[in-house]
């Protein structure tokens, strides 16, 4: 078996590496006095990046409900004949080597600003099971309506809340119109689920109910009856060691906050932005999303996700793009300008505004779609569909090798990791997990994936990842 | 990497290479002299106690780190020691010289290691693994002694608070040797705001007074050390004993020396206790009537009230359709939801016995519209998960562990695991003709199920109990059944007790509550004998068990503290308050406001509290943000009960709550409305929120809120009738959300 086979690849030399240490253990130790031996080992320990951070990190989870066409997209295959290969050609990107499909130009072009993983696998073929695996890392084939397991939103939601109060106003984790369908808390509760803001963003009469009421009659009055309440808030509080009603209040002054602050308001405030950088991320629903996200991450929420969704996708509001539902190629062509648009602007964002760094952004689905195209009658109906009874090409769900793009997080950027086959069907090297994934999202939070346990209902310890190691080329110069 | 090709041959030349330095060894005289070091005795154990063989480190499932596998806490030495010999290139050990074998460099963090330094150089842990490598590395023979128990000394003891107190753990085995294994035991408090204990078996009791356990276990034993703590002080006055509850929690309280605080008054035990009888704030009438009441058993006959009214059933068939799993995955399983629940509903109406309960569900056969208790087979359909959600549930045993090894804190094995997964092995399915629906039946043969590990075929066994043989023609449910039903089962009735205990005293005598070890000793065991037996003797009656724990004065304490019993967390000193659950908080807040939730499918009026399954947490934001379960675990502790900011926000600034305060027919407006004094008004507000008058500063507050002009931000002023009724929602939101209302207390 390759090395090169498996998602972390072969051990790459460095002098201070940690190989290095090992085998100068191995040949030397017994001459070397202790503090030279701490001081080799503090410095093996820094080369491999595990340094504390300055200000907390967060993540960006761009989601793609359904499953994008890895094909179509960041893993095109001209070559493997018109079965496979879709109709869109493959152009040249600023990475030498890295090739995407015509449909993404403009991340083409800024494709030294990221990371592609092409080698994504897991084992479900269904859409529940399948977001099961790759966001809470269940390895469950089967389709289940609630998650056994917590996705990692939750987790690093919980996760971080042990680390002590949040001193930001701000929900530590909020999702912008969140894939919620196929994952969730599960034995975490519903106090680490996220603060969810829906609507169209773009939309002139978008706002989010419980921040920053614009209501100044509505703000006075339950600043008014807040006072009253604390008069009459009289019971005995001394039966509370346990500080439970500390910790109501607690989160009773974070509401009144969020809903009377206007410091809260202008974190959700699109219209706080230069128009020029609304344009850039697209006035649409998909860009002014993405721009929000960044907005919230600068604003100190440490965990934002958001799904590619709705009338942007076409007919089926999502990514599925089964022959049934859509004729493939046109619904990637229907979407792909403003995805193409809003990704680039969201990367190039990141780092023009110093968070290239501390935010770590991941753009996924749960799975890629299958290589070789199907045909069905098409429906008729909506977008992207060919006239009612005429024959129309899909792809299905494709778990066993699928792409996504990572960038900001102080990555090495400008570079593509592992492959699929010829065919575009199997990751065949650097095959990485549903485990490798999440454990490079906990990595950059400073979450120590390999030690976490959580228990379950039944008191069961629960490793926040069974199987699975952050991804080399992820790991940022300041995460963990 | 070296893969499987390469493997095979290599181990056998390494363990004809083992066999030739075990007998160069065996014919050695400097050696012979030399105790052996045993790898299964002493070996193993080190791997234990320093953490090796954690299910996060080498016992990780799949392989274990670095590729080193170990079984977990050891208790499979014979695989460790294959993993240590044979795998790596035999780099692990190194007969030549011990000093260089990985196991060692890499333990004692000379060279790189995950998991830091476990064996120091130098330690007696290190020195023990050299010499078993320096001796040949050997596996033991079958003449080993084996262990055959562990024991603590001492077993218990009084101490008190900041005490110290060293334990010594003794291995037994069976050839009659006892030895010192202190340095080896692990140790662990069951309550850590209690008391601590060193790596080393150092008890250090912190500041709470009660009753604390240390486990220590040792190679798959467990031994418990228990121990008082004494709070001291005098307790002069106790209320008068109704009942052997008042009898055991008051005898514990003086051991203890910590003083109880008084009976509550009228107002607080009405509302506390129809709250946690019928799941619901006690009515305006039932308010009046139980105050002007001057009979001296009113109380015992409000609780005869409560527990013939539906509202009785309608609470507690909630709380265990939960943990049965009355779950609505999709829309096709109303009936099947329905149906359960009414079942549920029914027989504790009807006060069916709770052994008859458990065996109607468990030995159900037929379809879900004949016998409803055949949807806890339609929800639960592994066998696997069958046995532990019946152990955990009913017997408050937790198995899940045995199913892939020996539990690490209990006697259970995997043979135990299996011979109790025996009785639901004869559970036959056929279409029902409904969709998801099975019809069940017992499927005619011999009941057996087989051990994932030997292999071997097991007949039925409950919890260690050998059974008499069941015939092919007997549904071994039904003897399952029987045995639970035994008033010498030592399992059935305590669970329930320390359950239906926990409901009304927020903390089981055993805590969690369906966690029953021996290793997990109750706070007071005699009050936990005495309900079981009461139990039993009344042919397993849930309302006279009720009726016990609520007509005794120890569950009538006031929940206020004194100077002494503010930290007693586990006896019952006063009654502990705890957050009203989502359904009930929902009733509550429309109690309170004049209004009503509607749900899908059910009657206009129906509460909460009596809503069927978990369907409506998807339409109600106020049940999920609150935490009503989703039916997903046989743990009641699915349910959340904890504070969070989405209750915070809801509570401030829902739409739904906003639309209860200003309801047209609503209270706010009947009382705007109302044309007696505003202070009559605000009397009746306070008595239907906390069943009590309100005090004098609390009505001036109130009063004068009611009364202040008000005016919009832009400096008009509000008219007068308008600023009443948005006072008088103000008002009531303030009730709603304070601390009293939100709690039973």
């Amino acid at each position: 078996m390759s090395a090169n086979r498996t998602c972390h690849g072969p051990v790459p030399f460095s002098p201070t590496g940690r190989r290095a240490f090992l085998q100068f253990g191995l040949a030397g130790f017994s001459t070397l006095s202790l503090p030279g031996l701490l001081k080799l080992r503090s410095q093996a320990k820094a080369a491999t990046g595990s340094q504390a951070p300055a200000a907390r990190n967060a993540v960006i989870m761009v989601w793609q409900p359904g499953g994008l066409s890895h094909i179509d997209s960041y893993d095109p295959k001209p070559d493997s004949g018109s079965e496979y290969a879709g109709p869109f050609k493959p152009i040249a990107t600023k990475v030498p080597g890295l090739r995407f499909t015509e449909l993404l130009p403009r991340q083409a072009a800024i494709a030294d600003k990221m990371v592609v993983l092409r080698s994504m696998r897991q084992t479900a073929g269904g859409h529940p099971a399948g977001s099961m695996q790759l966001l809470s890392g269940d390895p469950d084939t089967r389709d289940k309506p609630e998650p056994k397991y917590p996705d990692w939103m939750t987790v690093s939601n919980y996760m971080l809340a042990q680390r002590g109060a949040r001193e930001n106003p701000l929900p530590a984790y909020v999702g912008i119109n969140p894939p919620l369908e196929y994952n969730g808390p599960a034995y975490l509760g519903d106090t680490y689920s996220p603060f969810v803001v829906s609507g169209d963003p773009n939309s002139p009469s978008f706002s989010v109910p419980n921040i920053g009421l614009t209501d100044t009659n509505l703000v006075r009055r339950l600043s008014r009856r807040s006072s009253l309440r604390e008069k009459l808030d009289t019971l005995d509080r001394r039966f509370d060691q346990a500080q439970n009603l500390a910790a109501l209040d607690a989160f009773e002054t974070q509401a009144l906050t969020l809903l009377t602050n206007p410091q809260a308001k202008i974190a959700f405030d699109l219209n706080r932005e230069d128009p020029k950088v609304r344009d850039r991320y697209g006035r649409n629903a998909w860009g002014q999303q993405l721009l929000l996200t960044r907005r919230l991450v600068e604003a100190g929420v440490d965990i934002v996700t958001t799904s590619l969704s709705g009338p942007l996708c076409g007919r089926v509001n999502n990514w599925d793009d089964h022959a049934v539902n859509h004729n493939v190629f046109e619904a990637m062509k229907f979407r792909a300008d403003v995805y193409d648009q809003a990704v680039t602007a969201l990367i190039e964002d990141i780092y023009e505004r110093g968070l290239g760094d501390r935010v770590l952004v991941c753009v996924t689905g749960e799975f890629g779609r299958t290589p070789k195209i199907s045909h069905a009658a098409s429906t008729g109906a909506g977008n992207a569909s060919a006239p009612a009874g005429t024959s129309q090409p899909g792809r299905d769900h494709w778990p066993r090798g699928f792409s996504n793009i990572w960038a900001g997080g102080g990555i090495e950027t400008g570079r593509f990791v592992g492959a699929t086959d010829r065919l575009g069907e199997d990751a065949i090297e650097r095959v990485c997990g549903p485990g490798d994934f999440l454990a490079t999202i906990y990595h950059h939070l400073g979450i120590d994936y390999s030690t976490a346990f959580i228990k379950d209902h039944n008191g069961r310890p629960t490793p926040i990842v069974d199987h699975g190691k952050a991804i080399p080329e992820l790991i940022g110069k300041r995460s963990g | 990497m070296f893969t499987h090709r390469t493997r095979s041959p290599w181990r056998w030349t390494r363990l004809l290479g083992l066999l030739a330095v075990a007998g160069l060894l065996t014919v050695s005289p400097a050696q012979a002299a030399e105790r052996p070091v045993s790898f299964t005795n002493d070996v193993v154990p080190i791997f234990t106690k320093v953490g090796c063989n954690l299910g996060s480190c080498h016992a990780k499932a799949n392989g274990g780190r670095n590729g080193f596998e170990l079984s977990l806490l050891g208790f499979e030495p014979r695989e460790d020691y294959e993993h240590i010999i044979l795998e790596a290139r035999g780099r692990r050990v190194m007969f030549e010289n011990p000093d260089k074998s990985l196991l060692l460099l890499k333990g004692s963090g000379q060279i790189s290691h995950g998991g830091g330094t476990r064996i120091p150089l130098n330690s007696e842990n290190y020195a023990t693994i050299r010499d078993w490598i320096r001796q040949g590395a050997r596996m033991d023979g079958p003449q080993l002694a084996h262990l055959v128990d562990l024991e603590v000394t001492p077993t218990h003891g009084t101490l008190a608070r900041r005490a110290t107190q060293q334990l010594q753990a003794i291995a037994r085995y069976s050839d009659g040797t006892r030895r010192d294994v202190t340095k080896l035991a692990l140790f662990e408090s069951n309550d850590a705001a209690m008391a601590e204990v060193s790596s080393g078996g150092l008890v250090k009791i912190l500041e709470l007074p009660g009753r604390v356990a240390v486990m220590v276990r040792f190679q798959g034993r467990v031994a418990v050390f228990n121990a008082a703590v004494p709070l001291g002080a005098a307790v002069t006055t106790l209320p008068p004993a109704r009942n052997f509850v008042d009898e055991a929690v008051f005898s514990n309280l003086k051991e203890l020396g910590i003083p109880p605080a008084p009976v509550c008054d009228d107002a607080t035990f009405l509302r506390r206790v129809t709250l946690d009888i019928a799941g619901r704030l006690p009515t305006l009438a039932e308010t009046d009537a139980f105050l002007a009441d001057t009979s001296s058993d009113k109380r015992d006959r409000w609780i005869d009230n409560l527990l013939q009214s539906p509202d009785y059933a309608d609470f507690f068939a909630n709380k265990w359709a939960a943990v049965l799993k009355n779950r609505r995955d999709t829309a096709g399983d109303l009936d099947s939801n329905f149906a359960f629940y009414a079942w549920i509903r029914d027989s504790l109406l009807a006060n069916k016995p709770y052994d008859q309960f458990v065996r109607e569900l468990l030995g159900a056969t037929g379809t879900v519209e004949d016998n409803p208790p055949v949807a806890w087979y339609k929800r639960v359909k592994d066998p696997k998960t069958q046995i532990e959600d019946i152990a955990q549930l009913f017997l408050g045993v937790r198995m899940q562990c045995a199913q892939c090894h020996h539990h690490p804190f209990e006697r259970w094995s995997q043979d135990d695991y299996y011979a109790f997964a025996a009785f639901f092995s004869q559970v036959g399915r056929k279409p029902s003709g409904k969709q998801n629906e099975d019809l069940i039946f017992h499927k005619r043969g011999l009941a057996t199920a087989t051990n994932i590990k030997t292999q071997a075929a097991l007949t039925p066994a409950a919890l260690g109990d050998p059974m008499a043989p069941i015939t092919p023609g007997e549904d071994p449910r039904l003897k399952l059944a029987d045995w639970m039903g035994s008033p010498k089962n030592p399992f059935f009735a305590k669970a329930l007790v320390n359950r239906y205990w926990k409901h009304f005293f927020q903390r089981g005598l055993i805590e969690p509550e369906d966690d029953i070890r021996d290793s997990n000793p109750p706070s007071n065991p005699e009050l936990l004998a005495a309900l079981e037996k009461q139990f039993i003797t009344s042919g397993f009656d849930l309302k006279a068990l009720v009726r016990v724990i609520t007509r005794s004065n120890a569950y009538q304490l006031s929940s206020v503290p004194n100077a002494e019993n503010l930290g007693d967390h586990q006896n019952y000193s006063r009654y502990y308050p705890r957050r009203l659950q989502a359904e009930m908080l929902l009733d509550a807040i429309d109690h309170l406001a004049g209004t009503r939730t509607d749900f899908a499918n059910l009657p206009p009026g129906t509460r909460a509290i009596a809503l069927p399954d978990n369907s409506y947490n998807r339409s109600s934001t106020f049940l999920r943000v609150f935490g009503r379960p989703e039916a997903q675990s046989v743990c009641e502790c699915e349910r959340v009960q904890t504070s969070s900011l989405a209750q915070s926000l809801h509570l401030l600034n829902a739409g739904d709550l906003r639309a209860k305060l200003a309801h047209p027919t609503g209270r706010a407006a009947q009382l705007a409305k109302d044309t007696r004094p505003l202070d009559a008004r605000v009397r009746e507000l306070y008595r239907i929120a906390f069943a009590r008058e309100p005090r004098p500063d609390e009505l001036k507050t109130a009063l004068a809120y009611l009364t202040e002009p008000l005016t919009t931000a832009t400096g008009q002023k509000i008219p007068e009738p308008q600023a009443l009724r948005e006072n008088l929602q103000d008002l009531l939101w303030a009730l709603m959300t304070t601390k009293e209302f939100l709690f039973n207390h």
